[in-house]
Parts: C-alpha cells; structure tokens; sequence
C-alpha cells in the first residue's frame, strides 16, 4: 500500500492554526489586488490567447522542440544534460560539481530542484547550498519546506523570522523586515563572493537561440548565474518557448499575474558561456533538462497543465488555498496548478485525496495568464479516481445507498421519514464532517411543497 | 513614436518603477549630474569603456577597478526600453554585467538613441546569436518576502539612478 498524502489531517490542522490563516489572508489578498492593478490597464485577454498558443506549440510537438533547444545551447558553448527521471536528475548535478571538486554552491530558487529534491541529495554528497531567495533561505535555514511557489515564507510573520535569525545566525532579534533583509544581504553576499558553482531554475528556455531566462526581484539570480565560474541550471523541459521572438509575450504576463508588477527588478537572458572579449558569464555552463514525467503528460489529455508558467495567480485566488496555505498539500506544488501537477506527477494513488482541494469555484481558470483549463482537469481528474476505485469506501456506500432510494419512490420518502430519529446514530460512524452537516428538517421540503 | 515621445515615455515609466530618472543634453552636464549624485561616495566603478563613461571626472578622481567593493557603479547601459522602463545591460560591451548589481547604488547613464519603443524592438537588437547575458533591469533591488513587506536593496542596489542623455 503506497503512503499517500493525508490532505484531510493535514488541511484540518492548518485551519486551527490563527497565525497561519492571517497570515494567508493578508498576502494572498495584497497579490490578488496588485495583479489586479498590474491587468487593468493592458489588452490581458489577447496577451493570454497568444501565450497560451505559444505553450500549446511546444508542448504538442515537444521532443522536437527539445532537441532544437539542446542543438541552439550546445552550440553557444553550454553543455546538455537530458535527465529522465528525479534521480537521474540528482546524479548528474552530483556529478558535474563532484568531478570538479566543489563542495559549496549557491543556489536561486528553482521548484524544479524542490519537485527532484537536489538539496538533500548534495547534502548527502557532502556538497554544501545556500539558498539565496530571501524567502528561500529563511525556509532552509528553519528547516522547513517553500508554502507558496512565488514566496517560499509566507506562512511565518516577523517575529518568527526575527527569532529565527537571532538563533541560527547570531545576531540581535529584530522583528524589522528591514534590519532582517540586511542580514540576510550581509550573510548571503559573503557566500556568493565564494561559491565554486551556482545553481539556478529557468522561467523560460528559448528554442532557437538556446538562452535560458530568469526572472527575479532580489538580485540573487543574477549573482549564482554571474559570479562562480560554473553555473548548473535546471530546469523542466516544457519550460521551452520556441523563439527569442516569443519573450515579450511572456515578459508582459510573467511578473504581472505574479506580483502585479509591470516587469521584475531584473531579467536575466543567458546565452552560452563568456566569450572572447565579454567579462560576464560562467566557463561552463551546465544546462540539465529534466523530464520526470513531462513527455508522457505531453501525450496525455491533461497535456494543457504542461502550459504552466508557476505565475502563482491560481494560489492566490484560491478559496481553499487561501484559508489554508501551502504546506497542508504536503506537495512540491501546491494550490490548483499543485493538485494536478502532483495527481500526475507522483500518481494517483498517493496524491488523490488532493483532488478534494478544491471547490471547482473557476476562479483559478479566471486568473491563469495561459488559460489552462483547472477546474475542467480536477473533474476529469476526478473522474479517473472513480473509475480506478480510489474514492473512499464510506463515500462509494453512500453514494450507491443514495442511488438505490432515488430509484424507488416508497424507499425514498420511507427514508426521509427516518432521517430525523436516526440522526443522532450517524456520530456512531465517527466525528468529523457529519458533526458540520445541518440536522435533517422534520418536514422534508418536497412535503412542504406537495 | 517619434524620439522624443519615446524618450518621454521611457522616462516617465522608469520613474513609476522606483528610479531617480534626469535628463542632461551635453557631456558637461552629464558630468555635473554625476558629480551631484555621488558627492558623498567614496569608491566608485566604471567600465571606463565609452566616451561619455570616460569623461566622468569624479571617476577619475575616486574610481575603483573593484565591483564588488564599491560604494557605487556608473556606466554606459547598452540600450534601454520605454514601454517597461527598463535599462538593457550587455555583456557585448566587454563591460561586466555584474558591475551594476554589487554596489549598493548604480549610476547608469542612457543614450536617448538607444531607446527601444518596445519589448518587440528590444527582441531585434541581435538579429544573430545574442550576447551571453542581457540583463533588463527595472528600479532597484527589492523583495516582499518577509510579510509581504517591501524591502528595497536585498542582494543587489537599493538606489537606481538614471541619466538620459
């Protein structure tokens, strides 16, 4: 029997939580508002026709699109990993740094690397990271997990951070996200200045120029792919587009379904290693594409989840992940984008009770900058539960039960009749969801109305 | 767009975005600009590449060949575009890219000529292979990752200042 993710524990002990859901409440609100603001002034709906139509080419002719990436980058200078699966992913990263000798890299936020779990995986080589997103580092250095893709810390407030800081760096508590920050650029600029590597994701992968494209606010993408003189990047191979002509489409949607802003602080595009003449760029440039399950999805009827640029709009317009937060979907991906990713990811079997995450709303289909259809897919997804015998067994029983008194008019009004007397038995079947369910009326509204 | 529609655009975007944005119209006012803006800077970068980053005298009286230890960098950018207000570095102009992140406040000095009306023209400038790394940069360096509070100045500057000329 595969351990599965327990969502209803784990959601349930997340909604106790006080802190947690002002906390969600509060950053979730200020990203929906700011994207709100970011859309209101530009042609929004033809720029997601367009990008959606971008994403579709590459994900429908994919393989393609892959080898046209890896001939453009190996012949800038960069050398191409392919990478089936999670491990095979690790082992060359392990690798590349191991038989140069570097034991210390520094490294941007990436999900890719959380979904194949490569820090471990070097830690366990003997290779130290640092994480140097703000919100990443405050996560590794707690020893915890990212909750939101965008921004890995939300779910801790100030005092935390602060009390955080003065434990595991030493120094003063201040609860300032000012003062905060500037230890964290104090810390983090001593280890990028020393780093042997730096390891970084790709927002996007350009087919024909093979360039790779980061996006961040802070800066620290730019110093891992500027400063130590190897640079790994790591990435999912439907991060593709298919041309340097396709940035702006993507350019304008990225940083405004994310943050609301016009354009990120800084957007980095790679192309290859230093060349004659230039003072910027890595003497090796390793780029790992990973697959871990894309090609099949690519196939698959749920290939449109594969448009996915991790904006986050979905998560932050969420009605469940907003009371909750990311880490009651004990997954890499969490929020809508995160049930399916994860349901086809990691298979049904383990990550099915994941699907009740939702309330089919559509508001994430509403807000997704490359129109994937979300809620559709959860159904479907659904669906598949159903027909692969996944459901619950109470819920099957109750169901067929439900079926057998619908069909028979006596059996029916025969069980509307006992609802109300035999209530109070259905806690016999265990608390939980029937102690939130109203008592049933003593008149039945289809009496009332006959 | 004519020049000049461009250039205001340009500068007008880039303000909303949280840099200083000035315009000077000789090498003898860029100078005064540069001057006025780093007059309590004690070590300063510059590529010392182009003609106008050369004829900065307070580079030459207080310039440093070390990024990463200046208080602040001024250079020539490569280009720059007027629909986002954003500055295109270029690692083709031998200048390190990365000399305009590490100090906390980047001087980047714009040819008005260089201004892209948009992201498309912008994507034109290498019609060929393009150079290893373009940097756009938008404002300073920020980050809201601490209750979602914004912080300006994480990793990289947290002062902007831009000279169109």
């Amino acid at each position: 029997m595969i351990r599965g993710i327990d969502f209803r524990t784990a959601a349930a002990a997340a909604l106790k939580d006080r802190s947690l859901r002002d906390a969600m409440r509060n950053s979730t609100d200020v990203f929906t508002t700011k994207r709100a603001e970011g859309i209101a002034q530009v042609p929004f709906e033809e720029w997601r026709d367009r990008a959606s139509e971008i994403r579709m080419e590459v994900i429908d002719n994919l393989p393609e699109y892959v080898d046209r990436f890896a001939a453009s980058a190996t012949r800038t200078g960069a050398t191409v990993h392919r990478a089936r699966d999670a491990a095979s992913a690790c082992e060359t990263v392990s690798g590349i740094l191991k038989d140069r000798g570097i034991s210390h890299v520094v490294k941007a936020k990436s999900m890719v690397t959380e979904e194949i779990h490569l820090n471990p995986h070097l830690e366990k080589s003997g290779i130290r990271v640092v994480e140097t997103d703000l919100g990443e580092y405050i996560v590794q250095i707690a020893d915890e997990s990212p909750s939101h893709i965008l921004a890995p810390a939300i779910h801790k407030d100030r005092r935390q951070i602060g009390r955080l800081f003065a434990d595991k760096l030493g120094f003063e508590y201040s609860d300032d996200p000012t003062v905060l920050t500037r230890m964290a650029r104090e810390v983090l600029r001593k280890e990028f200045l020393t780093a042997q590597a730096g390891i970084s994701g790709a927002n996007f992968a350009v087919s024909d120029t093979g360039s790779i494209v980061l996006f961040t606010n802070e800066g620290n993408g730019r110093m891992v792919t500027t400063l130590p003189p190897v640079h790994v990047a790591v990435f999912s191979v439907e991060k593709i587009i298919p041309s340097f002509k396709d940035l702006p489409a993507f350019i304008r949607l990225l940083p405004r379904s994310a943050t609301g802003q016009i354009l990120s602080s800084y957007i980095s595009i790679i192309t290859g290693t230093r060349k004659a003449g230039e003072s910027t760029g890595a003497r090796e440039l390793h780029l790992v594409l990973v697959d871990n399950g894309r090609y099949e999805i690519a196939r698959g009827e749920f290939k449109e989840m594969l448009k996915c640029i991790r904006c986050s709009a979905c998560l932050n317009v969420c009605p469940v992940y907003r009371v909750i937060g990311g880490h009651a979907y004990q997954s890499t991906y969490p929020g809508p984008m995160g049930i399916i990713l994860t349901a086809l990811l990691e298979g049904m079997e383990s990550a099915h009770e994941l699907l009740d995450a939702s309330t089919l709303c559509g508001a994430c289909k509403d807000a997704c900058p490359v129109k994937i259809p979300l809620p559709d897919l959860i159904r479907r997804l659904r669906e598949v539960r159903a027909e692969m015998g996944l459901n619950p067994r109470i819920e099957t029983q109750a169901m067929r039960a439900f079926g057998v008194a619908a069909g028979s008019p006596w059996l029916f009004s025969a069980a509307e009749t006992l609802a109300g007397p035999v209530w109070p038995l259905t806690r016999l079947f265990g608390k939980g969801i029937l102690d939130r369910l109203p008592r049933p009326a003593h008149k039945p509204l289809r009496r009332r109305l006959a | 767009m004519t020049r000049q529609e461009i250039v205001d655009r340009f500068m007008d975007t880039a303000s909303k975005v949280g840099a200083e944005v000035m315009r000077v119209t000789s090498l003898e006012e860029l100078d005064r600009a540069v001057l006025e803006l780093l007059k309590d800077t004690d070590s300063i970068y510059c590529p010392n590449r182009t003609e106008k980053e050369r004829s900065l005298t307070v580079v030459s009286e207080r310039g440093t060949d070390d990024y990463a230890d200046a208080s602040a960098s001024v250079e020539e950018v490569f280009a720059a575009v007027a629909e986002t207000g954003c500055l295109v570095c270029s690692s083709q102009t031998g200048a390190p890219v990365q000399g305009g992140l590490l100090p906390p406040h980047h001087v980047a000095i714009v040819d008005s000529e260089t201004i892209t009306a948009d992201l498309e023209e912008f994507t034109e400038l290498w019609p060929g292979e393009p150079p290893t790394n373009i940097t756009l940069e938008t404002g300073p360096s920020r980050t809201a990752d601490i209750e979602l509070t914004l912080t300006i100045g994480v990793h990289g500057p947290e002062r902007l200042s831009i000279i169109v000329i």
